[in-house]
C-alpha cells in the first residue's frame, strides 16, 4: 500500500511539461476588448470588489485582465491589438518552487497550477516571480454590501485576507463536469462545459478544452502556424496560445 | 519586587492560589474542548435510531447523496408524508414543532452538523458510487439519537482513505492525492 511519502515528486520531463493537459487559444483578431470576460470570470470565481482606493495603490483584482500597450514613438503610435492576460497554466511555472509554504503545487492529475488558499500564508513570493503578472492578493477582507452575497458561486472558496490567488481554468467546472460524465458512465466530450471567460466571450476569441486530446478544437488551433506562446523563451511551458495578425 | 512576589507564592497560601488557577484555566480548556464534541441544539430532538429501525434507508430522506454534492436534509413535507398517518404525531410534545413547521409552512431550522470547511469542496456523490456506505465516515445511525460525529472530519481523515482505495494504481493516487480535487 502506498503512503504520503510514496507520492513521488519526480524532476519534472520536459515532455511532460510541455504537454499538458487543459489549454486555451486566444484570438486577439477577434478580441474587441470589452472586458465581458472580466466580468464574468470576477462572478464565476467570487473574486472581490477592490474599490478605487486600494486599486489606486494597484491592488484591483482581476484573475483575467485586457491588456493593451504603445507601439512605436510619438506621433507615430499604434496601439497594440487587445491582449487578455491570464494564468497561462505553466507546465514548469516560476511560481511554484518559491512558494515557502508549498500552497502553490502543480496538480498531476490536472496539469494545472493550483493556489491552495488553506495553506497560502501570503509571502507573495509566488506574484513577484510570475513573469505574466497575473497573480492578485488579498490585501483587505473586502466588503460586500446587501445583496451582493447572494450571487456567491458555492463551488469556489470565498477567499479571506491574507491570501493570494489566481486563474484556475475554472477547476470547479472541470470537477462538475468530470462528476457528471463519471455519473453517466462517459468521458468528457470535447466542448461539453467551458471556463466562465470562453463562454462569455461575446466574439467567441477564447476557446478552451483539452491539448491533450489531437481531436479537440483547441488542440487543433493551437497548432496553427501564427499561435504565439506568451514570454516561451523564459521556459515555463505556458498552456495559453495567442493568435495575433493571422 | 518580583523577588517579593516569589517570596509569598512559596508560602502555602500562595501554593494554594497557584492551585487554583492552574485548576481555572485546566477547566476552562476542558468545557471548551467538551463543547465540541457535543451534537449541536436541534429544533427537534430527531432520533435517528428509531427511523432506522422502521428500516427507512439513508438515501429516502437524503437522497441528494446519491446524486451530487450535498446529501440534502428533508423538508417537513417528507416528514409529513408518514407522520401524518402516525396518531403519535398529534399528541407528542416532541414533534409538535414538526406539526407547527407543517400549518405555518415555515421551514424547520435544523442544525447541520457533519461540516467541512469552505475552502473543502465534498462530493457526496463520488464516494457512494465508488462503493463507500454512510456509517464509515458518518458512524452507525442506529445507535444515535441526534446526529453527532464520531470522528473529526479532517484532511488526515480524507487522505487516509484516499491513499488506501488508491492501492497501487499510480494515476488514481495522483488523483486522489491532489490537492486541487477538494481545494479550489
Amino acid at each position: 500500500m502506498a503512503t504520503v511519502s510514496d507520492l513521488k515528486i519526480t524532476e519534472l520531463k520536459l515532455s511532460e511539461a510541455e504537454g499538458g493537459k487543459w489549454g486555451m487559444v486566444i484570438d486577439q483578431d477577434i478580441c474587441t476588448g470589452c472586458q465581458a470576460c472580466v466580468a464574468a470570470c470576477a462572478m464565476e470565481n467570487n473574486i472581490p470588489f477592490v474599490g478605487d482606493e486600494d486599486s489606486g495603490y494597484g491592488r484591483s483584482m482581476h484573475w483575467i485582465r485586457i491588456e493593451r500597450f504603445w507601439e512605436g514613438e510619438y506621433p507615430e503610435v499604434k496601439m497594440t491589438p487587445n491582449q487578455p492576460m491570464l494564468c497561462q497554466q505553466c507546465g514548469s511555472a516560476t511560481c511554484e518552487p518559491v512558494c515557502p509554504a508549498f500552497a502553490t503545487v502543480h496538480s498531476q492529475a490536472e496539469q494545472l497550477n493550483l493556489q491552495v488558499y488553506n495553506r497560502c500564508v501570503g509571502t507573495r513570493y509566488c506574484a513577484n516571480n510570475c513573469p505574466y503578472q497575473v497573480r492578485s492578493f488579498n490585501w483587505r477582507d473586502y466588503q460586500r454590501p446587501e445583496p451582493l452575497p447572494n450571487q456567491f458561486n458555492p463551488d469556489v472558496t470565498v477567499r479571506r485576507r491574507g491570501v493570494m490567488e489566481k486563474c484556475t481554468f475554472c477547476i470547479q467546472r472541470i470537477h462538475k463536469a468530470q462528476d457528471k460524465a463519471k455519473s453517466e458512465g462517459r468521458e468528457v466530450v470535447d466542448g461539453e462545459f467551458t471556463a466562465a471567460c470562453a463562454q462569455a466571450c461575446p466574439a467567441n476569441a477564447i476557446t478552451f478544452g483539452r491539448i491533450d486530446d489531437p481531436e479537440s478544437l483547441v488542440s487543433q488551433l493551437s497548432k496553427q502556424a501564427h499561435g504565439v506562446k506568451h514570454l516561451e523563451e523564459l521556459g515555463t511551458f505556458p498552456h495559453i496560445t495567442y493568435f495575433k495578425g493571422g | 519586587m518580583i523577588k517579593r512576589l516569589f517570596d509569598w507564592l512559596k508560602q502555602p497560601l500562595g501554593l494554594i492560589a497557584v492551585g487554583i488557577g492552574f485548576l481555572a484555566v485546566f477547566s476552562v480548556a476542558a468545557y471548551g474542548l467538551s463543547t465540541t464534541q457535543k451534537a449541536p441544539e436541534q429544533p427537534i430532538q430527531f432520533p435517528h435510531k428509531t427511523h432506522i429501525a422502521f428500516g427507512i434507508q439513508c438515501l429516502y430522506c437524503h437522497p441528494g447523496a446519491a446524486k451530487g454534492p450535498a446529501a440534502g436534509i428533508p423538508s417537513q413535507a417528507k416528514c409529513w408524508a408518514c407522520h401524518q398517518q402516525i396518531a403519535k404525531t398529534e399528541t407528542s410534545e416532541l414533534l409538535a414543532p414538526l406539526k407547527e413547521a407543517v400549518e405555518s409552512g415555515t421551514p424547520i431550522q435544523w442544525v447541520p452538523v457533519a461540516q467541512v470547511p469552505d475552502f473543502v469542496h465534498f462530493n457526496h456523490r463520488a464516494h457512494i458510487a465508488a462503493g463507500k456506505n454512510c456509517e464509515e465516515c458518518h458512524g452507525d445511525m442506529s445507535k444515535v439519537t441526534i446526529a453527532e460525529n464520531p470522528q473529526v472530519f479532517n484532511m488526515g481523515f480524507c487522505l487516509n482513505c484516499h491513499i488506501k482505495s488508491a492501492g497501487e494504481d499510480q494515476a488514481k493516487l495522483n488523483k486522489l492525492a491532489d490537492c486541487g480535487t477538494c481545494h479550489y
